[in-house]
């Protein structure tokens, strides 16, 4: 289950800065084909800066100062714009949370499909279309030939989010980046959209970098965990063994304040301490360690790097060893 | 304070939106928003809501706070009618019964104090003043894990879950009865979700105020609520006590929610029976006839696009609408 063999997409050691401050700082994955792999954080841990980074869509303010993302051969943060715009829909892709805001209000489906379509290919309107037709009937969209000619207004918003993946993938990516691409749907309409993506992946080899703050979606659909916090990674692991047992006390927290079905009902939740600090907050140490049960003066002082523990499951903690007191803690 | 057993007693509510008056004097169609809903909180208990966007689920709230007028039944807080109370009343009644939103940042003004937020209730019904209004400022944001201090503070110096403390601590302010909770940690980070639904069993433990738990989330559905009530369609398909319902799910809209909501342990969501819903909700609008469900049903038959099920009742006390269940 080692992605690292044979990677498709390969960062490593990506640094963002805005404004002075490591936002995204050290971060190094990698997906092979067909894989997914969740970057899992709550607001403001970099997870999406980091998906940004991939397709030259970071903001203004954010600067990349450091690592690579390599999507086979190619350097992505080395491209300029130019270079990025050929890139950009052909060889990575990405579909965001709110569909339909993400949709031209103005153009039809069809149209929109069919033109991400022609800015990589040189082909008539009418192919294009036709292409597009046959995208629909991939995304499982009923009716293709109606809802090509409808306006995003026309359409629910599972209805946008397959539009939204059909743009996505018609220039068939290698790489498509969904950043919480579910979690403005209905839970029936999730599990639709979910079992989409898993059916995309397994027929194109498409790999997929997934934004998600949902352990839910995570234990459904990836492949690899990484769990990140404050703009680092706090430990990164196949999704079994993540679940199974976390090496970082953060996820352990995570995992635990979310409601099991053994639980007793109304039962105190394990909760985390204080707030997640502010860039301008981080100090020398672990970035977690104000909040850490585990806490000593060597995390405050010392910033621990990513540990291998084997099969693929690292852990950025000084205190592994003591992840047995985490669970005391949480139960 | 009124000592009825039920905080809050629904009878028979349906609520219609349109239907006349349209634009350039044409009718459009009826929306049946709510339809035929029977509903009892007991005091003390927390009942959840549970559907998906077009349910009816926020018009049911609403209705029940007042806000919107339904188009017949009956609305009894704590034994008093809200449907065709007049203002005086209405305002009464209100008090009794409060609501918490998804977004807390939109439910402050940005520009008052938390304090000031906080203390509105409280000087708009005449309650307290001066020294005495500081102090009860003070107590409702001890109560939900602030402190006194934070009352000289603006929204924007908060964090989303601080913020969200602020909004509990406003509803509770006049003591209500019933808390109309409509995704009250959907907009939260899971770390901080956890700390307010420990706040709102606390606080339910602590002044024995029933909730009205409107979720689409059954894990935290299951972790905080007495009864389950699933709509669809403006309809309630089915309810039961907790325990009975999750141990056996009966309506195959139920048992298809239940099968959506993803665990969080890849080995039981993987290895879970799935049952993936086709198709999507009908229009409100234009709502299926028979049973409102057979359209996506797996079981459907015949008799269900001809005969709409009533609510009966099971050996297990659970409710349920279905011909086949």
């Amino acid at each position: 289950m080692n992605a690292a063999a044979n990677p498709l997409l390969a960062v490593d050691r990506l640094t963002i800065d805005i404004g002075g401050a490591k936002v995204v700082d050290d971060v190094s994955f990698t997906v092979a084909p067909g894989k997914v792999m969740a970057l899992v954080g709550e607001s403001g841990c970099g997870k999406s800066l980091t998906s940004y980074a991939m397709l030259g869509l970071l903001p203004s303010a954010a600067r990349r100062t450091g690592g690579r993302i390599m999507l086979g051969n190619t350097d992505l943060a080395a491209l300029s714009e130019r270079q990025f715009r050929k890139a950009r829909g052909k060889d990575i892709s990405i579909i965001f949370q709110e569909p339909s805001a993400s949709l031209d209000p103005l153009t039809t489906a069809g149209e929109q499909i069919a033109g991400a379509y022609r800015v990589h290919h040189d082909v008539s309107k009418t192919e294009a279309f036709e292409k597009a037709r046959q995208m629909l009937v991939d995304v499982g969209i009923p009716d293709p030939d109606r809802r090509l000619h409808q306006y995003p207004f026309e359409l629910s918003g599972g209805m946008c989010q397959r539009i939204m993946i059909s743009i996505a993938l018609i220039n068939g990516p290698r790489l498509l980046v969904a950043d919480e691409p579910t979690t403005a749907l209905d839970v029936t309409i999730q599990a639709q959209i979910l079992d989409l993506m898993k059916k995309l992946v397994a027929e194109r080899g498409t790999a997929i970098v997934l934004i998600t703050h949902d352990m839910g979606v995570v234990a459904d659909i990836a492949d690899e965990v990484a769990v990140m916090y404050a703009g680092r990674i706090a430990e990164i692991a196949p999704v079994h063994a993540l679940f199974r047992a976390p090496k970082h006390p953060y996820t352990a927290l995570l995992l635990a304040s979310v409601p099991k079905l053994d639980d007793a009902p109304k039962a105190d939740l394990a909760t985390i301490e204080g707030m997640v600090p502010s860039p301008s907050e981080f100090g020398i140490g672990c970035r977690f360690a104000d909040r850490c049960p585990l806490a000593t003066d060597k995390c405050r002082f010392e910033q621990p790097s990513l540990i291998d523990c084997g099969d693929g499951h690292r852990s950025a903690c000084w205190h592994i060893d003591r992840m047995a007191e985490i669970r005391e803690v949480a139960a | 304070m009124s000592e009825t057993k039920n905080v809050l007693e629904i009878r028979d509510v349906a609520v219609h939106f349109g239907g006349r008056g349209g634009l350039l004097g044409q009718s459009g169609p009826v929306v049946k928003a709510v339809n035929g809903v029977d509903l009892d909180i007991p005091r003390g208990a927390t009942v959840a809501l549970v559907g998906e966007s077009g349910c009816g689920k926020s018009t049911l709230s609403n209705t029940i706070v007042g806000l919107q007028a339904p188009a017949s039944g009956s609305v009894r807080i704590s034994g008093e009618e809200v449907v065709g109370a007049d203002k005086r009343k209405l305002n009464d009644i209100r008090r009794k019964v409060q609501m918490i939103f998804q977004d807390p940042a939109l439910s402050l003004d940005p520009r008052s104090t938390v304090g000031a937020t906080i203390a509105e209730p409280l000087i708009v019904r005449g309650i307290a003043k001066g020294k005495e209004l500081k102090a009860r400022v003070a107590t409702l944001l001890q109560q939900v894990g602030l402190r006194p201090e934070h009352a000289d503070r603006y929204p924007h110096q908060f964090s989303g879950g601080q913020r969200q403390r602020v909004v509990i601590a406003r509803a509770l302010a006049l003591e209500p009865d019933l808390v109309i909770c409509d995704e009250p940690v959907s907009a939260l980070d899971v770390s901080v979700r956890a700390q307010i639904l420990n706040l709102l069993v606390a606080l339910q433990k602590r002044t024995g105020v029933s909730y009205l738990f409107v979720s689409h989330d059954l894990g935290v559905v299951r972790h905080i609520c007495d009864r389950v009530v699933v709509m669809y369609l403006g309809r309630f398909v089915e309810m039961a006590d907790r325990d009975t319902f999750f141990s056996n799910p009966k309506h195959p809209y139920t048992k298809a929610l239940m099968s959506a909501v993803p665990e969080a342990d890849p080995v039981v969501q993987r290895s879970k029976e799935r049952l993936i819903l086709g198709g999507e909700l009908p229009s409100p609008a234009n709502i299926p006839a028979g049973c409102a469900f057979h359209t996506r049903c797996p079981l459907a038959t015949e008799i269900c696009s001809k005969e709409r099920p009533e609510l009966t009742p099971r050996p297990d006390g659970a409710r349920v609408a279905c011909h086949h269940a």
